[in-house]
């Protein structure tokens, strides 16, 4: 291994240990110490985990000053599998497909939670896109929110598929990490076929998806924008003004002018419609 | 598990002969649920894999808030290894997701069944993995384990799951075979003294009038499956309770791909409500006895399904995701449009 990776890995499992150790009793912290001696017991403390360390809400912070907040268990979990990478570098690959394989769904959920902070991320991508396949809300939740995996790892088409389930499925876009960074023509052409199989069956996307387009403007989308104009909708109005504004599209600036909106300037941002949501969603 | 209809036809019931004897009258009501409004059940036994996402939606209807699925036979005979990992990896995780999308609590037993023990080359390595899923969040016992043909396969394996259960301190639940069905309890129940294993800790399942007096004085937990055909009716639980008491008696659905009915204990409770049996007594089977059986896996936390689910249609964009503690939307079954 290479000194900065062994630098990288030693720093991330000392910082987790410390909050760890700022959360857990005498008798957990016990636990874990007694149960990372060797990398066998350290899988299989992995499982155990709920039924000696507690499922108390903790709040920290590990990278990006972006705050986690977690249960101590998943946080122990995570710790479990740096460790176990740590203590047996040749057998960590098999160990860790032998726990996805047999995962319950917070197994699942401190596995994802997990994966961007492995020594070889990239190695686990098929898992990581399994995550997105899941139906099981929480698991899904696990790769898809406050999670760098997807932005560093996936590629076009992984995210194009996570980013259009969470729309599908009503989820909060804007809790992925690099939702702009990673926008691209692919998905706002999708997107936009995707709102047109929703207003032919009288249903709505959320006004908030549409920022998604902003640097990808075609005719067709322009065309959508102009018919969210005209939709009697203010959160449809509040987006297209958004987008209108933001884009270097000229025609899509003209709509501005076409169909000005008088609204409070507070309402007249991404994070308005993020908040707002609820109403657009029915 | 249950029988298929040859079986049935060789192995009439039992009790056909006392059926005169039960009187049955007063139970034509409009609605049983006007009776048990209210209450809330506790299913121990009940294989949802084989059931449809209706009855869930009616089990979360007529108020049962938390529910076991105990390993089984699915009725083909596994050939690998992988099929065995998959299927308990379903009970935590996929059945789990899917029992809490209608505000269900779900639990399970991991075991090997009677039935698969006797293919012992596959059942060596169940074992082997068996530890790993025992040790995991929400499963509550060593489950559903026992005799089926009573063959010396079935009892290696049986005995060996009573160490695996005395090791992790796991309760057990026992399913007692169909045919010879006395005799088979009791030897089921003798093995399981013989390793040391406190009668708390077991929870003898599928009882009947024959087999119930021994397995409550011999201090097991006695559970009691309402099922069609094959196994005990409601009726006669009634006289059941009525005899013994609701002291470590419990009842459950087994409800699987057979014939068989998921609100059997809803059912039952109305029944006995009918037939004037106390509501405390009501409460103990039903609910409380196995909660308090299989609380001892230490897995069962109450709060998780005593306190009530909060069906807010803006948390589902608050809290991530749409599914997640609460409940599936409701569509009217009688509509003709779909929408």
């Amino acid at each position: 291994m290479k000194y900065p990776e062994l630098l990288k890995m030693v720093t991330t499992l000392d910082k987790i240990f410390e909050i760890i150790r700022g959360n857990a009793n005498e008798k957990e912290l016990a636990w874990l110490e007694e149960k990372t001696q060797n990398a066998k017991s350290t899988q299989l403390a992995f499982v155990a985990t709920p039924r000696f360390i507690g499922k108390r809400p903790i709040s920290f912070e590990l990278a990006n000053n972006q705050t986690k907040n977690w249960t101590l268990d998943r946080l122990v979990r995570v710790y479990l599998l740096l460790k176990l990478e740590n203590i047996n570098p040749e057998g960590f690959e098999e160990q860790v497909n032998t726990l996805f394989d047999t995962a319950e769904i917070n197994e699942s959920i401190a596995l994802y939670s997990a994966l961007p902070l492995f020594q070889q991320p990239e190695k686990w991508l098929l898992r990581a896109t399994d995550a997105v396949r899941s139906n099981i809300g929480d698991i899904f939740d696990s790769i898809a929110f406050e999670n760098d995996y997807p932005v560093k790892h996936f590629s076009e088409l992984a995210w194009n598929q996570l980013v259009l389930k969470c729309i599908f499925n009503e989820k909060p876009i804007h809790q992925i990490v690099g939702l702009d960074s990673r926008a691209n023509q692919h998905l706002a052409d999708t997107l936009s076929d995707f709102a047109h199989e929703r207003w032919v069956a009288d249903r709505r996307i959320p006004a908030q998806v549409w920022r998604l387009v902003t640097n990808f403007l075609t005719e067709i989308i322009v065309k959508d924008l102009e018919s969210l104009f005209l939709s009697n909708d203010l959160q449809n109005q509040i987006a297209t003004t958004l987008v209108c504004s933001q884009t270097n599209n000229l025609e899509a600036k003209d709509l501005l002018n076409k169909y000005p909106i008088s609204i409070n300037p507070e309402m007249l941002t991404w994070e308005y419609l993020e908040n707002q949501s609820a109403i657009c969603y029915v | 598990m249950c029988l298929n209809h040859d079986e049935i036809k060789q192995n009439p019931s039992h009790f056909e002969e006392s059926q005169a004897n039960i009187v049955s009258s007063n139970t034509e009501f409009s609605n049983y649920k006007d009776l048990i409004a209210g209450m809330k059940f506790f299913d121990p036994h009940i294989h949802m894999t084989s059931r449809t996402t209706d009855d869930y939606q009616a089990l979360a209807d007529a108020g049962v808030v938390a529910i076991i699925e105990p390993a089984f036979w699915l009725g083909q005979p596994r050939t690998g290894l992988a099929t065995f990992k998959d299927y308990y990896s379903s009970l935590v995780g996929w059945e789990r997701f899917r029992s809490s999308q209608f505000g269900i609590k779900h639990y399970c037993t991991i075991g090997l069944n009677s039935r698969e023990a006797n293919n012992e080359a596959l059942a060596e390595q169940v074992m082997e993995i068996l530890p790993l899923y025992l040790m995991k969040e929400g499963v509550v016992g060593v489950g559903e384990i026992g005799f089926d043909d009573q063959t010396a396969a079935e009892e290696k394996y049986y005995r060996l799951q009573l160490e695996l259960a005395k090791e992790m301190n796991l309760p057990v639940q026992v399913h007692t075979p169909h045919r010879d069905k006395k005799k088979g309890t009791e030897r089921s129940m003798s093995i399981a003294l013989e390793h040391g294993i406190d009668p708390k800790m077991v929870i003898i399942d599928h009882n009947n009038e024959e087999t119930v007096k021994s397995v409550l004085d011999q201090g097991f937990y006695a559970a009691f499956t309402i099922y069609p055909f094959t196994k005990m009716g409601n009726e006669r639980m009634v006289e059941v309770v009525k005899q013994y008491g609701s002291e470590r008696i419990m009842i459950n659905s087994a409800a699987d791909w057979g014939i068989s009915d998921p609100l059997a204990i809803p059912k039952t409770a109305a029944l006995m409500k009918i037939k004037g049996i106390a509501d405390e007594d009501i409460r103990l089977v039903t609910y409380q006895n196995a909660i308090d059986a299989f609380a001892q896996s230490g897995q069962i936390n109450v709060t998780d399904f005593e306190e009530p689910v909060v069906i807010d249609q803006t948390q589902k964009f608050n809290g991530n995701t749409i599914l997640r503690g609460g409940q599936q939307p409701r569509i009217d079954k009688d509509a003709i449009v779909i929408r």
